[in-house]
């Protein structure tokens, strides 16, 4: 019972030793604020500030989620077109190929002087980052269907619309949900990243604009605070889709029978 | 002091060993960081390591160039580098204000060259026309300090802000977009690569009464090595006169070896409008030298960027900001009349 | 018990596009409510057969007549696979009501059918469980009861037991046989097991391979249900032996399940 207790309690000790480790750095060798701040003085400002925090916050999820939603209509868009025409597939896969390994840092300033406004700009990068990895899983499991049991479906006389359905929908399911994990963690950073190299404008600015205006106002708590948001973003959106992915594949597929 | 040379062996030998002591003691080493890649506005800096005027002021100066995606302000008080150029005194306000231990030396411009251009006869003749701009394109940097100025008290908006990552493009292709731009550097490669001549707009004739490239260092250093930086500021001041006024060709060699984009006619051409816009040698500079900075004008600036709800009222410990111990002597004056003539 | 023929080949012919010939030749027939195995050694177009009486392939030449091909053909056949081939993210119910439920019918319509299938093969009480919380020998009781809720009169089997150990074979012997006797479907049964087929069928049609043909028939006559004694039984022995030696002339390697 109490190994058990240990078990699950083990993440979260390892956290508040470390930093209790971060504090005592700080107090004990004397680092200052604006090199390193105490995790006391990053929370305290953290308080201090949610008021405006927060509004950039709310954007950064926005577009965040915003780009993860287009990704995955797009994906699996794309992907049924392609699970239809090996032709198209092999004709535009390429593309899809060279939006992936294009480094979103060297487009971005480029999207932006193309984009009219900056918010579908910032969007755009982001959808670039989580595109590719929903695609290319979902056309891999709009492939998996089992052969016997497409050979079933077609003996039993199904229509189109019943093996759409019933067979391939949920045999491209676990791949899906794979892509999708990996997409979730890279539209935030695609949209921190892109609001950090190309710039966001105004009021509509997410916690990346935050960052920097704290970094050139030599205001180092607040950049920690704002990155202590976007960490645990990232924790989230990790955390809730790996529980998605439980929730669907649970009771019946490899990867989430542990 | 020729003719004291002539009829005093004994000085002269005291001289000469005083002298080879100079060379023999080791020169300081010190790391200058400046806010962008090299161009005309750094020019005295290289010109006082090109000419021998830093090492003949005992030290060996390297300049670390900053650019579109460098931040070299962190450097300064976390110890990485010596000294640090920064735009405006904003800067220097924040760093007191947050506590870091950073104080402004010297201040090279006596007028800031922020400016805000637009394209001829589209209306931006007047300043107070600029702020009905559909799009404005400030950088990030220009975004949190002195764009919230111009907000409040010029009444520009935020819907026409956009990000501004150093590429005319937009700006060319946008007869009513206006962009940011130094007075003594955009508008030259504005005329360059669009073929036009752009309308200018001084910050610093509306209000925005900041000194600019201005020295700061760390208060220990300047505790505990006064005499290092009071070499530094005045090898600066005079590596300013002799670039203004003197043979710059060194100077533009090294600079153009940093920053290979830049050329020899715009580099010229910058310089002019340096002089014609009195930007390095003009007001206080006149009197005390190059590099002169007064605290009267300092709290000037302090109390307008409180009016523009930068600051609160007294937040910023204004004897923090800046000292004046290194500056308003003079140094240089002599050098700068028997060039200028 | 024999009747007239539910499947019929006549001098079948099946070439693949990548130039094999699987099939020459072939002539069979099965019987309303027969029970008839297809035996042979790997490669000779057994389960190319089974795929052609369930309509997935077509004969490059020849008449196949058999009901998946007629004009109402979804209740009449169904087939097992030797995988169990379960929809793994349903559970057993909707797997054995896929049929029904392919054919228009309601989960609640459905519900008795599925349940006296689930019944009949011994998974009474496992409806709600999933496919991988079952056991190999259980999957396939599964999948003989999604086969067998539509209350088809053709089974087609493709060695549906082979991936399974002696004990679960023997054990899904008898209820086939009991499942069968109970409905009255014709089976056309493949397997490489000679005792396999011995046990099970009323005749054992034996394949060669290259090209596939039928090489040779051996009639099983003992009458049903079979149980463990026939195994030991020297007119079971007599058969196999019979069959061993037809496989022998073919020169053809057998895989053979020897227990």
């Amino acid at each position: 019972m109490g190994a058990q207790l240990l078990h699950r309690a083990s993440p979260a000790l390892c956290l508040v030793g470390l930093l209790a480790a971060w504090e005592a750095l700080v107090r004990l060798a004397h680092i200052p604020h604006y090199t390193l701040p105490a995790p006391t003085l990053v929370v305290r400002t953290l308080i201090d500030n949610f008021g405006s925090l927060a509004g950039s916050w709310w954007f950064t999820l926005q577009i965040t989620f915003g780009a993860l939603a287009l990704a995955v209509v797009g994906g699996v868009l794309v992907a049924s077109v392609f699970a239809l025409s090996r032709g198209l597939e092999h004709a535009l896969f390429p593309l899809a190929v060279v939006l992936q390994v294009t480094p979103v840092v060297a487009i971005a300033p480029l999207i932006l002087i193309y984009v009219e406004s900056t918010t579908a700009a910032l969007l755009l990068c982001a959808w670039i980052v989580a595109f590719f990895p929903i695609l290319s899983n979902t056309v891999l499991g709009l492939r998996a269907a089992d052969p016997n049991l497409r050979d079933l479906f077609r003996l039993y006389r199904a229509s189109p619309w019943q093996r759409l359905r019933l067979l391939l929908v949920p045999s491209a399911l676990p791949y899906f949900v794979a892509g999708l994990k990996i997409s979730g963690g890279l539209s935030l950073i695609g949209a921190v990243t892109a609001e950090m190299v190309a710039g966001a404008a105004g009021r509509n600015t997410g916690l990346a604009s935050r960052i920097l205006e704290a970094s050139f106002r030599t205001e180092t708590p607040k950049m920690f605070a704002a990155l202590l948001l976007l960490v645990a973003t990232g924790v989230a959106i990790f955390w809730s889709f790996n529980a998605l992915s439980r929730a669907l594949l649970g009771r019946w597929h490899a990867s989430e029978k542990q | 002091m020729n003719s004291h040379r002539i009829h005093n062996p004994i000085r002269n030998l005291a001289a000469a060993v005083f002298t080879l002591a100079g060379i023999a003691h080791a020169e300081d080493k010190v790391t200058f960081a400046t806010n962008w890649k090299a161009q005309a506005a750094h020019g005295g800096f290289y010109q006082a390591v090109a000419d021998g005027t830093y090492k003949k002021y005992g030290l060996d100066v390297t300049i670390q160039q900053g650019g579109p995606q460098v931040n070299n302000r962190p450097l300064l008080p976390a110890g990485r580098i010596d000294f640090l150029m920064t735009g405006n005194l904003l800067h220097s306000f924040d760093n007191v204000k947050n506590g870091v231990p950073t104080i402004v030396v010297a201040a090279m411009f006596q007028k800031d060259p922020q400016a805000l251009i637009a394209h001829p006869g589209q209306g931006y003749e007047s300043f107070d026309k600029l702020k009905t701009a559909p799009v404005a394109l400030i950088a990030k940097d220009g975004q949190f300090s002195w764009w919230q100025w111009l907000k409040v008290t010029h009444g520009f908006k935020d819907e026409a802000l956009k990000p501004y990552n150093y590429n005319l493009g937009p700006f060319l292709a946008n007869p009513k977009a206006i962009q940011q731009g130094y007075s003594v550097a955009e508008p030259i490669y504005v005329e360059n690569q669009g073929k036009f001549k752009p309308v200018v707009h001084l910050l610093a004739d509306h209000g925005f009464s900041t000194y600019s490239t201005v020295i700061e260092a760390r208060t220990d250093t300047v505790k505990n090595k006064p005499d290092l930086v009071q070499r530094f500021v005045d090898a600066s001041a005079i590596g300013w006169v002799n670039y203004l006024y003197g043979d710059r060709r060194a100077a533009n060699a090294m600079m153009m070896k940093d920053n290979p984009e830049m050329t020899p006619e715009e580099i010229e051409a910058s310089v002019a409008l340096m002089k014609q816009q009195g930007i390095v040698d003009s007001g206080e500079a006149l009197k005390g030298g190059i590099g002169a900075m007064s605290d009267a004008r300092i709290k000037d600036f302090y109390e307008q960027m409180v009016k523009a709800g930068l600051y609160k009222p007294g937040e910023v410990d204004l004897s923090k900001v800046a000292t004046l111990q290194f500056v308003n002597k003079r140094v240089g004056m002599d050098i700068k009349s028997k060039l200028a003539k | 018990m024999p009747g007239r023929a539910i499947i019929s080949l006549q001098r079948v012919d099946k070439r693949f596009a990548t130039g094999v010939t699987a099939l020459e030749g072939v002539d069979l027939h099965v019987a309303e409510g027969e029970f008839v195995s297809l035996l042979g050694p790997s490669g000779c177009g057994k389960s190319t057969v089974l795929r052609l009486v369930a309509g997935l392939e077509r004969a490059s030449s020849g008449e196949v007549a058999s009901p998946a091909l007629g004009s109402n053909p979804a209740a009449d056949t169904a087939f097992v696979f030797q995988d169990a081939t379960l929809m793994p993210w349903a559970s057993v119910f909707d797997n054995v009501w896929l049929p029904l439920r392919l054919a228009g019918e309601s989960r609640g319509d459905s519900r008795q059918r599925v349940l006296d299938a689930l019944h009949l093969v011994g998974l009474a009480g496992f409806e709600a469980a999933f496919p991988a919380e079952l056991s190999g020998g259980m999957r396939m009781r599964a999948s003989i009861a999604r086969a067998l809720v539509t209350r088809p009169r053709l089974m087609l089997m493709d060695e549906p037991f082979a991936a399974l150990d002696e004990f679960t074979r023997h054990k899904l012997n008898d209820d086939l046989l009991a499942c069968w006797q109970a409905q009255g479907f014709a089976t056309l049964f493949v397997t490489h097991s000679v005792l396999e087929s011995v046990f099970l069928s009323e005749r054992v049609l034996v394949m060669g391979a290259r090209p596939g043909r039928v090489v040779a028939e051996v009639v099983v006559d003992e009458p049903y249900p079979r149980g463990a004694a026939f195994r030991e039984s020297p007119r079971y022995h007599a058969a196999c032996a019979r069959l061993h030696a037809v496989l022998a002339t073919l020169h053809a390697p057998v895989d053979e399940v020897l227990r």
